[in-house]
């Protein structure tokens, strides 16, 4: 349900940019989302469209790119791609001081506008 | 026209939840959120935590609740600071209904917040509110696959409170398959084994938490 709060607070984002551009119509809305955060695209589609109606961005496609988790190990620095569910330990030495670089992502990176 | 941005969608939570950072450091006082299921046992912890801890620190209660007082009023027998938030059907907290609260509080006069977030494993997990560390709790009535299905929460937490644990015999749940999970995840983690119901291994959680407020310094996301 967080989508439903995720969405509103990039409606925000999205106007405030358009307005600094002086768009009038907002067409495109490119994410990136992590699969660390839990954001299930269908729902966060129709919190968009609820959030977006009778706006700028009302109608606007919106493409959503899933980031897979990626680790570095801290200790000997290898950085690779994990499943949502797989171990967070180094493959490589075996360490557990690992940190997430990349998987956790709420990111709007660009809108398409006229 | 593409106008690139590259933002973070949360980025005004994030930022009011470092502010509230800032301020609770300044004033010394640590902030724990509580983060479980609806009914894992929350509000049970902490009338047992404060019930003891009440005598050694000056405690203080933010309970998030999405409609109700029924919380606030179980934990008004302790005599300590509480303020209530309702999030009207929201399922979590954010950074700004924490900061619009805080001034409810003599900051000064305390040593600890601990916020009941609502009863969610997945949204609160997203949202920064300043804490100084999330607590994951999670009860044996739940079944053991909480940790591989949420994993964020159990990565980010600092400690997991494996609660009920008096009804391990009545149920299913497989406390190996639990733990092994949970080592996948967040090898590092410590786990404590509690049920607040008959007390046991709630010592060893006061005793945890009671060290945490000493070192205050610990003062990290």
């Amino acid at each position: 349900m967080h989508e439903i709060r995720i969405a509103q607070d990039m409606q925000k984002i999205i106007l405030e940019v358009a307005s600094e551009e002086n768009l009038n119509k907002i067409n495109t809305v490119n994410v990136q989302f992590g699969e660390m955060v839990h954001i299930v695209p269908d729902i966060f589609c129709f919190a968009f469209e609820e959030a977006s109606r009778n706006s700028l961005s009302e109608g606007a496609e919106l493409n959503i790119e899933i980031i897979p988790v990626k680790i570095r190990c801290i200790n000997c620095l290898k950085e690779y791609e994990i499943s949502r569910e797989g171990r967070f330990e180094c493959i490589n030495c075996g360490s557990v001081e690992i940190e997430i670089i990349r998987g956790k992502e709420l990111l709007i990176k660009s809108i398409e506008g006229e | 026209m593409e106008i690139k941005i590259m933002k973070n969608i949360l980025d005004r939570n994030q930022n009011k939840a470092d502010e509230v950072r800032n301020l609770l450091k300044e004033k010394n006082v640590v902030m724990v959120n509580i983060i479980s299921s609806p009914g894992a046992g929350k509000t049970t912890l902490l009338e047992r935590t404060c019930e003891v801890l009440k005598n050694t620190f000056r405690i203080g209660v933010i309970e998030g609740d999405i409609t109700t007082d029924r919380d606030a009023i179980r934990l008004k027998k302790y005599d300590i600071p509480i303020v209530l938030i309702n999030t009207e059907g929201g399922c979590h907290l954010d950074s700004h209904s924490i900061s619009k609260v805080l001034p409810e509080f003599e900051l000064e006069n305390l040593d600890i917040i601990f916020i009941e977030n609502v009863g969610n494993l997945i949204c609160p997990s997203q949202f920064d509110l300043g804490e100084n560390f999330k607590l994951a709790l999670v009860s044996v009535a739940e079944g053991d696959d909480k940790p591989v299905k949420y994993p964020m929460l159990f990565r980010e937490a600092r400690l997991v409170l494996l609660n009920k644990i008096d009804l391990l015999p009545y149920t299913n749940f497989s406390f190996d398959n639990f733990y092994a999970d949970l080592q996948q995840i967040n090898p590092k983690i410590p786990l404590f084994q509690i049920s607040c119901t008959n007390g046991s291994g709630i010592e060893q959680w006061l005793k945890w938490i009671s060290a945490q407020i000493h070192s205050k310094s610990n003062h990290t996301a």
